[in-house]
């Protein structure tokens, strides 16, 4: 400790994003002098849909030291291996996006190269029978690879599906062991300082000031610091991405919980479906300008397997991002810092990278630009991955069907994602940079689902003999089957370790 | 087919009563061939309509109309409720609940309460309230639905009503009826014609000078009655004897943590003071006697007594205990504060709607206007208001208070003889009646008979057929699955929010 160390974290808003913030700190700042307070109102209330996640998130809970398990039973928990997206090339088309990489890679050649050349000789199966992932999602099958975990297996890569309003509870308990003091309240007042213009405190409606050195604002789509008191601005991305509205409703599971996430494309947008363990979570995603609430609503509930176990919920949103994540001593977490549709369940994602970088640059009292710079940098480069992988979802399609599609396929995209696109279209190349989020196995999957086709592959995948690369791709195909049949099913794992306690049914009188 | 049909009913006001009125008349007779139902009121015209509190009857009439709960309780940002509770009633520092739904567990044939009630001569210390399951988890703030599915279980016959913005309630009955067909003119009357012969309403006559006519005119004008009594001179019985309370001081907070699904009434000097927790926020009034305590007093006593900030100025209200001495008269029926007004101790005054609205359907006229289905409407009508007269007076007469002229006058007063019968019957032998179906259960009297500090000289001998071990253990035995099964419900706020009824529910990330 010095005399410029922050001594006061302040994060305004309970939901996921800060209580993921909260337990993090909790951590990382269990220094013995920085307090960490959280302040949230029980009168704003969050709403706990069905979340899906990315395997990065398991880095996260091992960060923490959260027991994978503990955290499964209290959340109500499923293990999610990839997304299987339906009508998006095209009506009745099906495909599916899987974690964790395809076949392996041949003296530096990624494998990919080496199926479009087999592709290019003879009829092919679907590239996807060569991921572990989805060889056992197909199934239903499902076990945690363990850290001494051999090929095939050690590809199984994983996420979870998890009820969010569980997991805020959760976190929050993590968060008030670890020494965070939460305060009720709703915040009514922001103090910022004369000269700097820095938030000084905040005050609630019950008179109470709560001052702080650096502020997280995990408020939501209003960002109470980040934009109404400090006015940063926001970057609208509706022009690439025009759904701006989504409405969720839990339903009755009508059978096993699968091991992934159901995207299907309707008319003017997609729905998502996410199995717990307790009840299905599902959500229609649509752009209003092309559908009104009301069909969308209908369109929701006629798509449905079972009965809906809650009111509907609607939200609006506007695609984008807060033009700086960080501003003077603010730091924007969560839906304060933007917002990019939950097509390939980013949300949290984009919360815990925010947390980690600003572990990585967490300033002091004096707050240098160059920590701020860096942060928002890389937040910045953060959104626009996401955001250019979703927009190939909406561009690289054949439907024209409606207005909300025949838009999609004709909206200019950004440039580097049509380079992407048009390398991937020449010779199957994808440059990915090396810290990117989603990973080659990623862009493969959905370019090839979507129906980019390459013109050709990668040339110098012809050093390499075609019998012996034919040979070992089938020894692959098959090693992948045969680990796919020997697992439990999700299902059966989860009861086995991680099934979070039944209610139990009430006491009777027995006179 | 007959000739003399109803063809155009009027409603006049649109507080609580004319909405609650016509929105029960479109789903009722909005069949009825040539019906046309129309409803006048005045944005000008403020309603009354505090925050309001109801009883178990409500979801009757919320199941006539064919409400979905859930989405009911969204819109009118309500929380459930499971009874009220009693402070300083009794004696200052005392408290008890009344609750909705059964104590314990009838046995031999004969009421719980007579085992109780041995077991008090036993010695058992244990106060009536912990064999209520509604008591119990109301006064942790859980709630559930009832489980009819478990027979055995005390959830099975757990009662509740609502609690809700009665503002919002009318606006939310407002869209039914409209939709179902009513009709909403704005204007304020003017003018009422009458027939020169019969004296019966012809028609209003608005600002504007256009002319409603009808067939039958409801009357939810409100405590004037403006036609029931300003033309028409029905009479009021006026029970401030009994019911000294004649102004009211209304005031709404902001929410506190401390939330239980139960309305509150703490008794004051010069009357008492109602709390009933909305989703948003608090609902507060102070009932009292004009004789026994000053306006700025009373508003002093009721800002000093909120557990949030108050979020407006308290609004005054005078009324008069008592009720019309004829609801009906001609072709105008009274229906809320135009019909009559009982303090809302018990929150009667949504009951007395429903009840209104609910015999008029039963004696529905013809043009011809029979005397006799008249008479018996009427008679109907001021037996309910004396049942509940009655109760509300228990109140006030069994209480050990002292401490005020307003106590002593209460507490020295002679009670009604039907009241005084009542009291004296369950001294002497620990006996509840309930007469004629009246709206209070022998639940509810025992309750308040109890809470009050009666005490029962004798219960039913058939009680002494267990022995007195036995009967200690079997309450034993009650009182721990009561217990234990308040214990295993939500919290309230939790319940709320995981089926989408939380109001107000900002999205926190999703999918």
């Amino acid at each position: 400790m010095n005399e410029h160390s922050i001594r006061e974290v302040v994060i305004v808003g309970g939901g996921t994003a800060g209580w993921m913030a909260a337990a993090a700190l909790s951590r990382f700042l269990n220094n013995g002098y920085t307090r960490v307070t959280l302040i949230e109102s029980e009168e704003i209330g969050t709403i706990g849909v069905g979340e899906a996640t990315i395997p990065p998130l398991i880095a996260f809970n091992s960060l923490l030291g959260i027991n994978e398990n503990e955290f499964m039973k209290a959340t109500q928990a499923t293990f999610k291996l990839g997304i299987e997206f339906v009508n998006w090339g095209g009506v009745g088309d099906r495909y599916f996006h899987p974690f964790g990489s395809m076949g392996q890679d041949l003296q530096g050649l990624p494998f990919h190269q080496l199926y479009l050349r087999e592709r290019a000789r003879r009829v092919m199966p679907d590239i996807t029978e060569w991921a572990m992932t989805a060889v056992a999602a197909s199934r239903g099958k499902f076990a945690r690879p363990g850290r001494e975990a051999q090929f095939p297996l050690n590809q199984l890569n994983y996420a979870f599906h998890f009820d969010a309003g569980l997991y805020a509870r959760f976190l929050r308990n993590f968060a008030e062991a670890g020494g965070v003091r939460r305060v009720e309240g709703r915040i009514v007042d922001v103090q910022l300082n004369d000269e700097t213009g820095f938030v000084e405190s905040v005050k609630l409606s019950d008179g109470q000031s709560i001052a702080g050195e650096l502020f997280i604002d995990c408020s939501g789509f209003r960002g109470l610091l980040i934009e109404q008191a400090l006015e940063t601005g926001y970057e609208d991305w509706t022009h690439w991405l025009p759904c701006d509205r989504a409405i969720a409703v839990p339903s009755k599971l009508s059978g096993l919980a699968e091991p992934f996430t159901r995207s299907t494309a309707h008319s003017s947008g997609w729905q998502w479906r996410i199995p717990l363990q307790h009840r299905m979570g599902n959500g229609h995603v649509y752009s209003s300008a092309h559908i009104s609430d009301e069909d969308a609503q209908r369109v929701l509930l006629d798509n449905l397997e079972g009965e809906p176990l809650a009111e509907p919920r609607r939200l609006s949103f506007t695609t984008g991002r807060r033009k700086m994540a960080w501003n003077r001593n603010v730091v924007s977490l969560g839906l304060s810092s933007g917002f990019v549709e939950p097509l390939e369940s980013t949300s949290i994602h984009l919360v815990q990278a925010g947390i980690a970088r600003l572990i990585n640059v967490f300033p002091d009292r004096r707050f240098n630009p160059l920590e701020r710079d860096e942060y928002n940098r890389n937040m910045k480069k953060g959104f626009e991955w996401v955001r250019d992988f979703i927009i190939l979802h909406y561009k690289a399609t054949k439907r024209d069907d409606s207005e909300f599609w025949k838009r999609c396929r004709s909206i200019d995209i950004p440039a580097e994602l049509s380079e992407r696109i048009e390398h991937f279209r020449n010779k199957g190349r994808i440059f990915a940079e090396g810290v990117e989020l989603f990973p080659v196995t990623s862009w493969v999957a959905v370019m090839m689902g979507q129906h980019i086709v390459p013109e050709d592959y990668d040339p110098v995948v012809d050093g390499l003999d075609v019998d012996k690369v034919a040979g070992a791709m089938e020894q692959l195909r098959t090693a992948y089957l045969d680990m796919a049949e020997r697992l439990p099913t999700m299902s059966e794992f989860i009861a086995n370790c991680c099934a979070a306690p039944k209610p139990a049914e009430p006491r009777e009188f027995a006179l | 087919m007959r000739t003399d049909l109803i063809e155009k009913v009027v409603i006049v006001g649109g507080g609580t009563a004319g909405w609650m009125t016509a929105a029960a008349m479109a789903k009722v007779l909005g069949n009825m061939p040539g019906l046309q139902i129309e409803l006048v009121e005045s944005d000008e015209i403020g309603t009354v309509g505090v925050g309001e509190a109801t009883i178990p009857q409500i979801n009757l009439f919320n199941a006539l109309l064919g409400l979905d709960e859930r989405e009911f309780v969204r819109a009118t940002n309500a929380t459930y409720k499971l009874g009220i509770e009693f402070r300083d009633w009794t004696r200052i520092g005392h408290k008890y609940v009344h609750p909705f739904g059964f104590y314990g567990l009838d046995m031999l044939g004969i009421e719980f309460h007579h085992h109780w009630l041995k077991g008090q001569a036993l010695g058992d210390p244990h106060p009536l309230d912990e064999y209520s399951l509604g008591v119990v988890a109301g006064m942790k703030g859980r709630f559930a639905h009832p489980r009819p599915d478990l027979p055995n279980s005390p959830l099975s016959r757990i009662a509740y009503a609502f609690q809700f913005d009665a503002a919002l309630y009318a606006k939310y009955l407002r869209g039914l009826a409209e939709n179902g067909g009513v009709r909403r003119t704005e204007g304020r009357i003017v003018d009422v014609l009458q027939n020169g012969q019969t004296g019966f309403i012809e028609a209003v006559t608005l600002q504007d000078g256009r002319e409603i006519a009808g067939d039958l005119f409801l009357d939810c004008s409100g405590f004037r009655g403006l036609l029931i009594e300003q033309k028409l001179g029905a009479g009021f019985e006026d029970w401030s004897k009994w019911l000294p309370c004649d102004r009211a001081m209304a005031v709404p907070c902001e929410l506190s943590d401390d939330q239980q699904p139960l309305t509150r009434s703490t008794a004051r000097p010069a009357g008492w003071q109602w709390r009933i927790p909305l989703q948003h926020r608090t609902g507060n009034g102070y009932v009292y006697s004009s004789a026994h305590v000053s306006d700025d007093e009373a508003a002093e006593t009721l800002l000093a007594n909120l557990d949030g900030k108050a979020l407006a100025d308290p609004r005054p209200l005078r009324f008069l205990a008592g009720h019309r001495r004829k609801a009906w008269v001609k072709n105008v029926v009274a229906i809320g504060l135009a019909g009559g007004f009982l303090e809302p101790l018990e929150s009667t005054s949504i009951h007395l709607i429903q009840t209104g609205i609910a015999r008029l359907m039963t004696w529905f006229p013809t043009r011809s206007f029979d005397e006799v289905q008249i008479d018996r409407y009427n008679q109907l009508t001021v037996q309910e208001y004396v049942d509940i007269r009655d109760f509300l007076v228990l109140h006030y007469s069994a209480t050990e208070r002292d401490d005020s002229d307003f106590w002593n006058y209460c507490r020295t007063l002679e009670p009604p003889d039907s009241l005084a019968n009542k009291i004296d019957i369950f001294r002497r032998t620990g006996r509840v009646i309930r007469e004629h179906e009246e709206l209070f259960t022998e639940t509810s009297w025992l309750a308040v008979m109890v809470g009050q500090g009666i005490r029962a000289e004798a219960y039913h001998p058939v009680a002494d057929v267990l022995p007195d071990a036995e009967t200690l253990s079997r309450l034993n035995h009650i009182r721990e699955v009561v217990a234990s099964t308040a214990a295993s419900m939500p919290m309230q706020r939790d319940y709320l929010n995981d089926a989408g009824m939380a109001s107000g529910t900002v999205m926190a990330a999703s999918a």
